[in-house]
C-alpha cells in the first residue's frame, strides 16, 4: 500500500514539474528602432523586432512589446536581416580519408573506398569546435544544411541552426537530402572515370531493388527463405528511390547536367542542383523539370588584361599596355564574353523562372563579400535579389520556407543585425540570433 | 516517285531521334567518287534535307537550296575513322580488367576543338573507343562530326552498339604487372575473356529464371518466393555481345593472339568483330577471311613497342588482296587530320589500287560500324555526308575545302577564323589557350592508354595514373 501511495505521488510530482516546463516560457526579447529588411526586399524603418522561444512573436512599425522583454534600441541606424541559409555547406566537415594505398583490388573497392558512403551522418561525424561554425554568423548565416567532404556518394545532409560550438546540439533534422556528385574514386580504385560513376548508380540502384525486394519476400514467409544480408548503405537508398529524400547533386558543367537528367530520368529521383555554375545552359530543362539550383558564387576572375584596361580608364595612364594582335583580340572578346556569361549564371536561371537559392559547397566566407558585389555590379542581380537567394528561396527549396527564410511573425527567430544594408562595403554583423539565441559580436564598436 | 520516296527518307531522318540539323545543296560538275560505283566526272550531287536525293548531269537546284560549283574538284564520301579518341572526356576505366558496363556515349565532350580539326581533314563520322586498358574495356559510341552540337547530337543514330577489347601487352601491364591481379599474360588475357563469358551465361540463366519465378509467385503460381537475381549492368552486356547485338572491336597485334581470339568467339558463337591495329594480321589473312573477321589497321606506325616491331606497311595491301574487308584509322588527333594520306600509302606501298584504298577509310569502316546502309559512298537515299577535296583525294597535295554531314556545311576552308573553338573560358588567357591547344592535342595524345599511361624507367615499367 505503501509504494502505491508513494507511486502516486512521484507521478503527481512528475506532471506537476511537466505542466510547469510547459507553461513557464524564457523572457521575451526585443529589438526596437531598428530598419528591418524583409526577405521580400520590403524595408520597415524605425521597426521593432520580438521573439521569444525561438520563434519571432510581433513585427512592425508598432509592434507590441511585452512587458517581460529584454529590449534593446538600435537609434534607427542598425539593419535586420532574415539570417543567410547555406543550401550545402562543408562546414567542419573531416577531409577525405587518405586513398593513395591501392586496395588489393582495384576493380573491386570496398564501398568506402569507391567513396560510396550515403549512410554517414554529418552529425556524428563534423568538427564542431571548427572555427567556421562562429565565424559563419558574423556573415549573416543562421543556419545551414550540412555535408561532408566526399566522392559520389558523401553521405545525409543534415539540417542545422549555427551558433560556434554549439550548433552540434543544434539539429534541425537530420538526413534532408543526400549528397551525390560525379566524383571518382580517389587514386586506384573503380570507378576511376565519369562514365564509370555513372555504371556504378545505376548497378547500386540495382543492388538496393533486389536487396529490398528479398527483404519483402522474407518478411512475408515464415521459413524456407534464404534471409537477406544486411548492407546499410544499400538501404539508406530506398527513401532516393522512392522520391521521399532527394539527391543534392553538385554539378556544374553543361555537359555533367545533361548526364544528371539521362541518370534522373532512369533511376527517376528527385534532385536539387548544388553549384550549377553552368546552369544557365540548360536553365529552361531545368523549370520544365522542377529543378532547384542551390547556386554557388564563386566567380571566375575578371580576366587581368580586363583589370588592367579599368584601371587605366580610371587613372593616369603611367604605363601603356600590352600590344594586341588581331588573333588576340578575337580571343579576348570570346573570353570576356564567357566571364560575363559565368557571372550572369543567377540571373538568367531567375529569368527562366529556376529557383535559386545559395549553396558555398567550400567556398570561403571570407570572398562572399566580393562576390555579392560583383553580382550586383555585374551580374545584373539586385541586393533584394540576392538577398532573397540567401535567405528565403534556400528555405524552400530545403523545404522549410513555411519556418524560416524570412523575418515575420511566426517563423524562426533566426536573423542578423548588421551596421549597414548587409551589401554595403563594411557592413558589420553586430548580432546574431539563431533559433532565439542572440550573439553579440565584439566588432560592434564600429557602430 | 523514287524522287517522293526519298524525301520521305528524308523527312522521317529528320523527325527522328535528336533533331539533328539537317541541310540541302546542290554541289555541281565535280569528279564525284562514289566509291561503290567509280568516279563520275563532271557530275551533280542533290543533297536534300540531309539526304542524298540525285547524282546526275545538269540537275537543278530545288527552290531555296544553294549551289556549290565543284568544277575542277572532287567530291568524295566522308572519311570514317574506325578508331578515334577525340571528343572523349575520359578514355579508360582502367581499374578493372573487364568494365563493358561503362560507355563512352557517357564521356563525350561534344566542344573538342580536335572535331573541327577532324572535319578539316574530311572525317564526317568517328568511332569514338574506349581505351585498351582492359581485356573488355567499354562500350565505344559512334559519332557523327556535328560540330556545334550537344552530346546526344553527336550520337550516330541507328548505328549498331559495339564494343572494346584489348590482348597484349596493354592488359597484362595495367593489370598482371600495375595491379597484381590476373591477367598477366597472353594466356591469362584469353581466361580472363572465356571466364566471363561463362559468367554472362550463367547470369542470363540466373537472371530469367528469377523473373520467371517472380512473375509465377506474384500469379499464385508459386508458393515460395525466388531469392532476388539482381541486374547486372556488366553481364548484361556480356550478355548482349554473345546474343549479337554487341559487336566487337579488339585492339590486338600479334598473330597468334588474332587466332586465339578468334577461337574463342567461335566457341561462343560471336560473329562480328573486327581487330584494331592488327599489325601482324597480315601472317594470318587467309584465316581472317575464313572467319569473316574484318581489320582496322595503321598504314605505317610501329615499333611504340615490343609487340608491335613485328610490322610492315604492306598490311593493309596484304590483307584487301586476301579478300579481308580492311579500314586504316588514326587512334590519333593528329593522323585523323589526312587519312587520306593513310589511305595512300596503301597505294604507294602495297600496289592497293586508288578505289580499294579510298574504300579503306569510307565504305569498309562503314561496314565495320554497321553503317554501310547510311554512309561511306555516294548513293541515292544515303545521308548527305561528304566533302569536296581541291584535287584527287590521295594527292599528297590536295586538301578538303568544304566538309558536309547531313548535308549541312561544318567546315569551310574559305571560312575558317583563327579561333573555331565551341566554349571560351573567362580564366584561360591567349598565351596559357593558344599553346595548350597544340600541345595537348599531337599525336601522342587521345590514344589508346589516355588515363592509364605507361612509362618506361630504369626500374621497369611505371605506370601513371593521369586525369584528362
Amino acid at each position: 500500500m505503501k509504494s502505491v501511495r508513494t507511486t502516486v505521488l512521484c507521478i503527481l510530482l512528475l506532471m506537476v514539474c511537466s505542466l510547469q516546463g510547459w507553461s513557464q516560457s524564457s523572457p521575451a526579447e526585443a529589438f526596437k528602432n531598428v530598419t528591418i529588411h524583409t526577405a521580400d526586399g520590403e524595408t520597415i524603418k524605425s521597426g521593432t523586432i520580438v521573439w521569444r522561444n525561438g520563434v519571432i512573436t510581433s513585427l512592425g512599425k508598432n509592434a507590441n512589446i511585452p512587458f517581460d522583454a529584454y529590449v534593446r534600441d538600435g537609434g534607427d541606424s542598425l539593419h535586420v536581416y532574415p539570417g543567410f541559409i547555406d543550401g550545402l555547406a562543408l562546414w567542419g566537415s573531416p577531409d577525405i580519408e587518405n586513398d593513395s594505398k591501392k586496395p588489393d583490388e582495384p576493380g573491386n573497392p570496398s564501398y568506402a573506398r569507391a567513396g560510396i558512403q550515403p549512410d554517414r551522418v554529418p552529425a556524428d561525424q563534423l568538427k564542431f569546435d571548427d572555427k567556421v561554425l562562429e565565424e559563419a554568423p558574423k556573415h549573416g548565416f543562421t543556419t545551414a544544411a550540412i555535408g561532408l567532404k566526399g566522392r559520389m556518394l558523401a553521405g545525409q545532409v543534415d539540417l542545422f541552426s549555427i551558433d560556434g560550438e554549439n550548433t552540434k546540439d543544434n539539429v534541425l533534422e537530420n538526413g534532408i537530402g543526400i549528397l551525390a556528385q560525379f566524383e571518382e574514386a580517389g587514386g586506384t580504385a573503380y570507378p576511376s572515370t565519369t562514365m564509370g560513376v555513372m555504371t556504378t548508380f545505376r548497378q547500386l540502384f540495382n543492388d538496393a531493388k533486389a536487396l529490398r525486394q528479398q527483404q519483402r519476400y522474407y518478411a512475408s514467409t515464415s521459413g524456407n527463405y534464404s534471409a537477406p544480408e544486411k548492407d546499410k548503405v544499400l538501404e539508406t537508398l530506398y527513401p532516393v528511390m522512392d522520391q521521399d529524400q532527394p539527391f543534392y547533386f553538385v554539378v556544374d558543367s553543361k555537359e555533367n547536367i545533361e548526364r544528371l537528367f539521362w541518370l534522373q530520368d532512369e533511376l527517376g529521383f528527385e534532385v536539387v542542383i548544388v553549384s550549377g555554375k553552368e546552369a544557365y545552359k540548360k536553365a529552361d530543362e531545368l523549370k520544365k523539370r522542377n529543378i532547384s539550383v542551390l547556386a554557388s558564387i564563386d566567380l571566375p576572375e575578371k580576366p587581368e588584361w580586363k583589370k588592367a584596361e579599368e584601371k587605366k580608364e580610371e587613372s593616369e595612364p603611367r604605363e601603356e599596355l600590352e600590344e594586341v594582335t588581331e588573333e588576340m583580340r578575337v580571343f579576348r572578346e570570346r573570353q570576356l564574353t564567357a566571364y560575363k556569361a559565368d557571372i550572369q549564371n543567377i540571373r538568367k536561371l531567375l529569368d527562366a523562372g529556376v529557383k535559386v537559392g545559395y549553396a558555398s559547397n567550400g567556398f570561403k566566407l571570407a570572398d562572399i563579400q566580393d562576390n555579392i558585389t560583383t553580382l550586383k555590379e555585374e551580374g545584373n542581380l539586385s541586393e533584394e535579389e540576392i538577398l532573397e537567394m540567401l535567405s528565403q528561396t534556400t528555405a524552400e527549396i530545403l523545404g522549410y520556407g513555411q519556418k524560416m527564410g524570412d523575418v515575420a511573425t511566426g517563423n524562426m527567430a533566426s536573423f542578423t543585425v548588421f551596421s549597414k544594408p548587409f551589401s554595403e562595403e563594411k557592413a558589420k554583423a553586430l548580432y546574431s540570433v539563431t533559433d532565439g539565441e542572440l550573439t553579440e559580436f565584439e566588432s560592434k564598436s564600429s557602430n | 516517285m523514287k524522287k517522293i520516296l526519298l524525301l520521305t527518307i528524308a523527312l522521317c531522318i529528320s523527325i527522328s531521334g535528336y533533331a539533328q540539323e539537317t541541310g540541302s545543296v546542290l554541289i555541281k560538275n565535280g569528279t564525284v567518287m562514289t566509291i561503290t560505283d567509280g568516279n563520275k566526272a563532271d557530275t551533280d550531287v542533290l543533297i536534300e534535307d540531309g539526304v542524298i536525293t540525285d547524282i546526275g548531269k545538269d540537275l537543278s537546284a530545288p527552290r531555296g537550296v544553294k549551289t556549290v560549283d565543284a568544277s575542277g574538284k572532287y567530291v568524295m564520301p566522308g572519311i570514317i575513322d574506325a578508331h578515334s579518341h577525340i571528343a572523349a572526356v575520359d578514355v579508360n576505366e582502367w581499374t578493372n580488367p573487364v568494365t563493358a558496363e561503362v560507355s563512352m556515349e557517357e564521356s563525350i565532350d561534344p566542344t573538342d576543338i580536335n572535331i573541327y580539326w577532324a572535319l578539316a581533314g574530311g572525317v564526317t563520322s568517328i568511332h569514338l573507343m574506349h581505351g585498351s586498358a582492359n581485356v573488355i574495356g567499354g562500350q565505344n559510341e559512334t559519332l557523327k562530326l556535328r560540330y556545334g552540337s550537344n552530346m546526344d547530337g553527336m550520337r550516330f543514330e541507328g548505328a549498331p552498339r559495339t564494343i572494346k577489347f584489348a590482348l597484349g601487352e596493354n592488359p597484362t601491364r595495367v593489370h598482371g604487372q600495375g595491379f597484381d591481379v590476373k591477367p598477366r599474360t597472353r594466356m591469362g588475357v584469353e581466361q580472363v575473356i572465356r571466364d566471363h563469358f561463362d559468367a554472362a551465361l550463367d547470369y542470363r540463366r540466373n537472371r530469367q529464371e528469377y523473373l520467371d519465378a517472380k512473375k509465377a509467385y506474384e500469379n499464385g503460381n508459386l508458393d515460395t518466393p525466388p531469392v532476388p537475381v539482381a541486374k547486372n549492368e556488366r553481364l548484361e552486356v556480356l550478355v548482349d555481345i554473345i546474343e549479337g547485338e554487341v559487336w566487337v572491336h579488339t585492339h590486338s597485334y600479334r598473330a597468334d593472339e588474332i587466332v586465339m581470339l578468334m577461337r574463342v568467339f567461335n566457341d561462343y558463337g560471336i560473329e562480328n568483330f573486327t581487330f584494331q591495329h592488327a599489325n601482324e594480321a597480315f601472317k594470318v589473312a587467309p584465316e581472317l577471311k575464313k572467319n569473316n573477321a574484318y581489320t582496322s589497321v595503321f598504314a605505317d606506325w610501329w615499333a611504340y613497342k615490343f609487340e608491335v616491331y613485328y610490322s610492315t606497311a604492306y598490311n593493309a595491301s596484304i590483307l584487301n588482296a586476301n579478300g579481308v574487308r580492311n579500314s586504316i584509322n588514326s587512334d590519333s588527333g593528329e593522323l585523323i587530320r589526312h587519312l587520306n594520306h593513310e589511305a595512300a600509302k596503301a597505294v604507294h606501298y602495297g600496289g592497293t589500287s586508288k578505289q580499294d584504298a579510298l574504300k579503306m577509310i569510307t565504305i569498309n569502316p562503314a561496314m565495320q560500324l554497321g553503317i554501310d546502309d547510311k554512309v561511306g559512298s555516294i548513293e541515292e537515299g544515303k545521308h548527305g555526308d561528304v566533302a569536296i577535296w581541291d584535287g584527287h583525294p590521295l594527292s599528297i597535295y590536295s586538301i578538303a575545302e568544304k566538309t558536309f554531314v547531313d548535308g549541312k556545311k561544318y567546315f569551310d576552308r574559305s571560312e575558317d577564323k583563327d579561333d573555331m573553338r565551341l566554349e571560351a573560358d573567362a580564366e584561360t588567357d591567349f598565351d596559357e589557350g593558344r599553346s595548350r591547344w597544340y600541345n595537348e592535342n599531337g599525336r601522342q595524345n587521345n590514344t589508346c592508354l589516355r588515363g592509364a599511361e605507361i612509362r618506361f624507367t630504369k626500374q621497369g615499367m611505371k605506370l601513371n595514373q593521369s586525369r584528362n
